[in-house]
């Protein structure tokens, strides 16, 4: 990975009223990370994304990228939310597009990009299609779709496979390393499964329970693409289980 | 024959028998019991509608009556919705536009159309703007709720999803809050045409030189009972039709709502 910082973290407190969810959290993420965030049920990890982008004003800290502060109108950032975030109105390929529209990308490359990650994500068949007339796993691959085609700085992901079944999480999460793989793009990708972290992440930050802070971040050097039946496999998840070990 | 083409049918079907059925009772009551003395049956309704349509009712035939209506109520229904349609938005999307406009506008909503007649003939007379006026609010009540609703019922998920590809917040409300509350828009657009149509009719029955309004009127002072009920069943029809033009734009316009492939 990059020897440059590109998120950097410094003293983040988040409070909802009396409540401390986020206490004085500093850490960084280099350049081309696909950093996983792990952490006990119910610990403030969405809040922890959702401040790092502003969708929650911070109580206090800083969040830097590239050395500057967050603003997702200048700064080319995209989230992939847990829920499904498809627009319903537009079809596949005009949600991929969506975003290069914002951005104003020239209509030459836009094209060329659409059919670019509509063929990573094997949607092309798919592209007049809404929605509603699609599955779940679908629906998640256009957002990863519509994400990549801006070809972000920085991509953040809240358990965007949470609700997946298992045969369809592990195929989106070879996708994700793939098109991480091709674009070298920074990844910040919550998750409460630890399997999941240990399999997608080249470093794994595992939070506390509330008030969270950052326990500790493990560099996860495993080669891809990864067996999770390996021993060395097994020995990093039991030891990411026994930092999140509240019971 | 596939399964769509089958309830098609079975609907038209049970239309036809519904309506033959009101129809027979209707014709069984004027001939067998005391209804006859205050009802035409239907086929002389239905002889004395050709007649109107055919040749005139007043200065011109019924068809011509309906039109005169029909363009007065598209006129205030198009300026009314437009009205209606975009504070609703604003009112939707923006705390201050709901904080100024609403309590107004909550006050002025459960006021009756033709509770207005009395203000609208002193000020804008008898002639047609004060017709449209009347139609103007009965469609503006309808369209600013659901227009109100929708937008405030954007999934914010939608929203943050944009503002995180780099929205503004002008973009926003083009790209997401406008296309997300289309089908609150078109529910409220339903209620406002069917609102908008009963307003002119009653407009027209206050002081008018053509309309179904004036029609019923006119049938009403001469006593003419055919002539009563074949302005009402115009009205029906023109109700009916303008449902169904509204239903159609809505399938075309939010085509993306439908489930299944």
């Amino acid at each position: 990975m990059g020897d440059k910082e590109k998120v950097s973290v410094n003293h983040l407190t988040k409070k909802f009223g009396d409540l401390l969810v986020l206490d004085d959290v500093s850490f960084e993420v280099m350049d081309g990370d696909l950093l996983c965030v792990v952490g006990p049920t119910g610990c403030g990890k969405t809040t922890f994304l959702n401040s790092l982008v502003n969708i929650y004003r911070i109580t206090s800290g800083e969040i830097l990228l590239d050395g500057r502060q967050v603003d997702t109108r200048k700064q080319n950032i995209a989230y992939i939310f847990q829920g499904d975030s498809t627009m319903p109105w537009l079809t596949v390929e005009e949600n991929v597009q969506f975003g290069l529209n914002l951005k104003k990308v020239p209509s030459g490359e836009k094209k060329e990009r659409v059919e670019k990650y509509l063929d990573i994500v094997g949607l092309t068949k798919y592209r007049k299609f809404y929605p509603k007339q699609l599955s779940a796993s679908m629906l998640q691959r256009v957002s990863i779709a519509r994400a990549f085609a801006t070809e972000p700085e920085l991509l953040l992901m809240d358990e965007p496979y949470g609700q997946l079944d298992i045969e369809l999480r592990f195929k989106l999460e070879d996708e994700l390393v793939r098109l991480w793989e091709m674009t070298k793009t920074t990844v910040i990708f919550i998750t409460h499964n630890i399997e999941e972290a240990v399999y997608l992440g080249n470093k794994i930050m595992v939070l506390t329970n509330k008030p969270t802070t950052v326990k500790k971040t493990i560099i996860n050097d495993l080669p891809r693409p990864r067996d999770i039946a390996s021993p060395k496999f097994v020995e990093l998840r039991n030891q990411v289980t026994d930092l999140i070990r509240w019971w | 024959m596939n399964e769509k083409v089958k309830e098609r049918l079975l609907s038209v079907l049970c239309a036809v028998i519904s309506i033959g059925l009101f129809l027979g009772f209707w014709w069984w009551g004027t001939q067998r019991t005391q209804l006859g003395k205050l009802l035409p049956d239907p086929g002389t309704v239905f002889t004395a509608m050709c007649g109107y349509i055919t040749g005139t009712v007043g200065k011109c035939s019924l068809l011509m009556h309906m039109l005169s209506s029909l363009r007065r109520v598209l006129i205030g229904f198009v300026i009314g919705s437009l009205a209606g349609v975009s504070l609703g938005l604003l009112m939707g999307r923006y705390a201050l536009a709901r904080a100024v406009f609403n309590p107004l506008y909550r006050v002025i909503r459960p006021i009756p159309p033709i509770a207005w007649i009395p203000i609208s003939i002193i000020w804008l007379g008898l002639g047609e703007q004060a017709k449209i006026f009347l139609i103007i609010l009965a469609a503006f009540a309808n369209t600013t709720l659901n227009a109100m609703t929708g937008a405030r019922d954007v999934d914010p998920e939608l929203i943050n999803a944009a503002r995180m590809l780099g929205a503004k917040e002008g973009q926003i409300f083009r790209t997401i809050v406008i296309p997300a509350a289309v089908p609150a828009i078109f529910a409220g657009l339903q209620v406002g045409i069917s609102s908008s149509w009963a307003s002119v009719v009653a407009a027209e029955m206050i002081k008018a030189e053509n309309g179904l309004g004036w029609i019923i009127q006119a049938g009403m002072d001469n006593n003419n009972m055919s002539q009563i009920l074949a302005g009402i069943i115009m009205i029906g029809v023109g109700g009916f039709a303008l449902t169904c033009i509204m239903r159609t734009i809505e399938g075309v316009m939010c085509r993306w709502n439908k489930s299944g492939r």
